[in-house]
This record gives structure tokens, sequence and C-alpha cells, in this order.
């Protein structure tokens, strides 16, 4: 979710209103509540327990998968910048270099992940597979292949 | 006849399949449901086409090893007619195989943004109503299938045996061990080590006074 809010600056209202256009109303009524669901991340500043049930689980994922369907032409780009790094570096740096912002901003970073996140030497490669499983979980089955690679995770 | 051509277009690829509509079937004109030939044309390589069953297999490597590349499994995929392999995170090897002994096989670098471009095409090919849907379920029992050759039955001995022996070993050695000990010897020894001691302390009472 981070990934994708990397590329839309507007990314936690487009959450909330590619929520409320999917009907999720019901389980993600608020911004707020899209937050609090996000906190569980135990790598964030601000980590609440708050034993996410599976309904609302899902809801985030159903999110993600529709907001990377939304932002595919982005991904492509960012993802080629990679490839042609050499000719066309700015995207695939821009990109980058709001992700650590984001990172530096919101995750806890005296914890070792989240170091690992920051460190310019391995960061390159998580966050190609990041963006290269949001890239290839566009179709129909894009859902459920996406929920079965974070319920492994 | 004419034939139908469906084509699916991202970015640097495009998928073109070529066939005919089942007549017997009263299927409309532009429906294609049986598949002479397909070309898969990505911008800078060489164009790569085949009929029917070259599809199945093409499109079966592919969604296999994204799903490898998704999971984060070692992205290596191989079969008669193509071999996909990961060089480093950012390029994908891809070797393609002739039925026919003359031809020398193909190979084709490709970085992410173009394997997202392929895979994209595919699902616009398997989503679309107008041809026929040629391998779902067959991609996922190949799927299943793959994953379940990546288990090798020596690897989950290696792994398995050695803790299962030691607690088995374990489990002997304190039974063993429970069946020889003797509580009511190890009584009575105490009783007499406890009257010695009484003993020892009365006498060395009585040097004392």
């Amino acid at each position: 979710m981070l990934t994708l809010e990397t590329i839309d600056l507007n990314g936690i209202q487009s959450l909330y209103s590619l929520s409320n256009r999917l009907k999720l109303n019901n389980i993600l009524p608020t911004e707020i509540a899209i937050w609090k669901l996000r906190n569980n991340n135990p790598m964030r500043k601000s980590h609440i327990n708050n034993n996410i049930k599976l309904k609302e689980f899902d809801a985030l994922i159903k999110l993600a998968f529709e907001m990377s369907k939304y932002l595919y032409p982005y991904i492509r780009n960012i993802l080629q910048s990679r490839d042609d790094f050499e000719k066309n570096p700015s995207i695939w740096n821009d990109f980058k270099k709001r992700f650590t912002e984001l990172i530096n901003e919101r995750f806890n970073v005296d914890s070792m992940k989240v170091k690992k996140l920051l460190d310019p030497k391995e960061n390159d490669k998580i966050l190609i597979h990041s963006l290269l499983t949001l890239a290839l979980c566009n179709s129909d089955e894009g859902y459920q292949k996406l929920r079965n690679y974070l319920i492994d995770f | 006849m004419l034939q139908n051509k469906l084509l699916f277009n991202q970015s640097s690829v495009s998928f073109e399949i070529i066939g005919l509509p089942d007549y017997s079937n009263d299927e409309n004109k532009e429906q294609i449901s049986i598949i002479s030939q397909w070309k898969l044309m990505i911008i800078d390589k060489p164009l790569i086409e085949g009929n029917f069953e070259h599809l199945s297999s093409i499109m079966e490597a592919f969604y296999n090893y994204s799903n490898f590349l998704i999971n984060n499994e070692i992205a290596f995929y191989q079969s008669n007619l193509i071999d996909i392999r990961l060089d480093n995170f950012l390029t994908h090897n891809i070797l393609l195989k002739s039925a026919k002994k003359d031809v020398k096989p193909l190979n084709i670098i490709i970085g992410n943004s173009v394997l997202s471009d392929i895979i994209n095409c595919f699902d616009q090919f398997n989503s679309s109503n107008k041809v026929r849907n040629v391998n779902l379920k067959l991609l996922k029992n190949n799927q299943k299938k793959s994953l379940l050759k990546l288990f090798n039955k020596s690897k989950i001995s290696s792994i398995l045996f050695p803790p299962l022996i030691s607690i088995f070993s374990l489990f002997i050695f304190s039974s063993i061990y429970f069946y020889l000990y003797d509580a009511d010897g190890y009584k009575e020894k105490n009783v007499f080590l406890n009257s010695l001691k009484i003993s020892h302390s009365i006498n060395s009472i009585n040097t004392i006074l």
C-alpha cells in the first residue's frame, strides 16, 4: 500500500474514494478506519495491535488490487525507468526518493526491517519486487494472486 | 475463407490471435473459437509465433514463471518448448526451442516492464469474450503440478530425518531410564545416610562436650 501511496500523491483520499466505489463502506467507513487498519503493521511508528479481521484484510487487498489496476501505467513507467536506468533514471530516482521520505516519516527507523528498506543497496530489489507484484496482479484473478501471496507472506 | 484477427495491446507488446468461429455452434462471425495462429510482438525483439498447442505452452510458462516471481520462489521455468529464468532481479532470459531439428533456439532477454506487458496481454486475451478461453483450468492444474515438482523427496527427508531421529532417541533413552530407576532402593539409601549423619553429629557433640 505504501508503494501505491508513493505513486499516488493523494493516496489516502484515493483509497477512501475507491472503497466507497467498491461498496466497502461497512468495513472501511472512514479514512481513519483505513488508517487504523494500516497501523497494524509493526514497522509503523504509530503501530497499534487491532487484531485485524479477515473481512478487513480482504477489503484492504481489494483496495490495493483495484488501485494497482488504475495505477498500472505509472507502475509500468517506473519499472521501465529502472530497466533503462542509464537512459532514463529520473522516474525511478523520484519514486525511490518519495518512498524513502514516506518511510522516514511513518515507519520506525530504528527497526532492522525498516533499516533494510532504507538501505540504498538493498531496497532496489524490494521495491522492484513490490512493483512487479502489483503489475502482475492486474487481471481478474489478480485479487486472488495478491491474496495468496500476502497470506503466505 | 477469411480468418478473424484479434489484437491485444499493452505498451511495448502486441498479441495477435488468428482463427475462425465455430459455425457448428452458431457462433458470431467475429468470434474466434478455433485458433490457427498467434503472434507475440515485442518492440525491438524478434517475433514469436506458433499454433494453438504452442500457445497453451507459452502462456503456461509465462503464468507459472510470474507466479514464482510473485511468491518469491526460485524463478525458473523449463519445458520442451520454452525456458524462462531470472538473470538478476532486472532481466528475464527466455529461450525458445523449436520442434524442428535444424532451427536453433531463440534467446530473448526482457526487462520487468516488458514481462508485465506480456502478462497483461495474456490477461486481456483470457478475459475477452470474443475468443475461446483456452487454458485457465489447465494453468491452475499445472501450477499445482509444477509446485509439487519443486518438492524434492530427498530434500524433505534430509530436513525431516535428523530432528525425528533425535526426538526418537531421546524418547527411548528416557523410557529406559524410567524403567530402570529403582525408587524404593533410593529411599532406603537416603534413610541409611540420614542415620549415619545423626550418629556422626552425636559423636561430634560428645567430643566437643
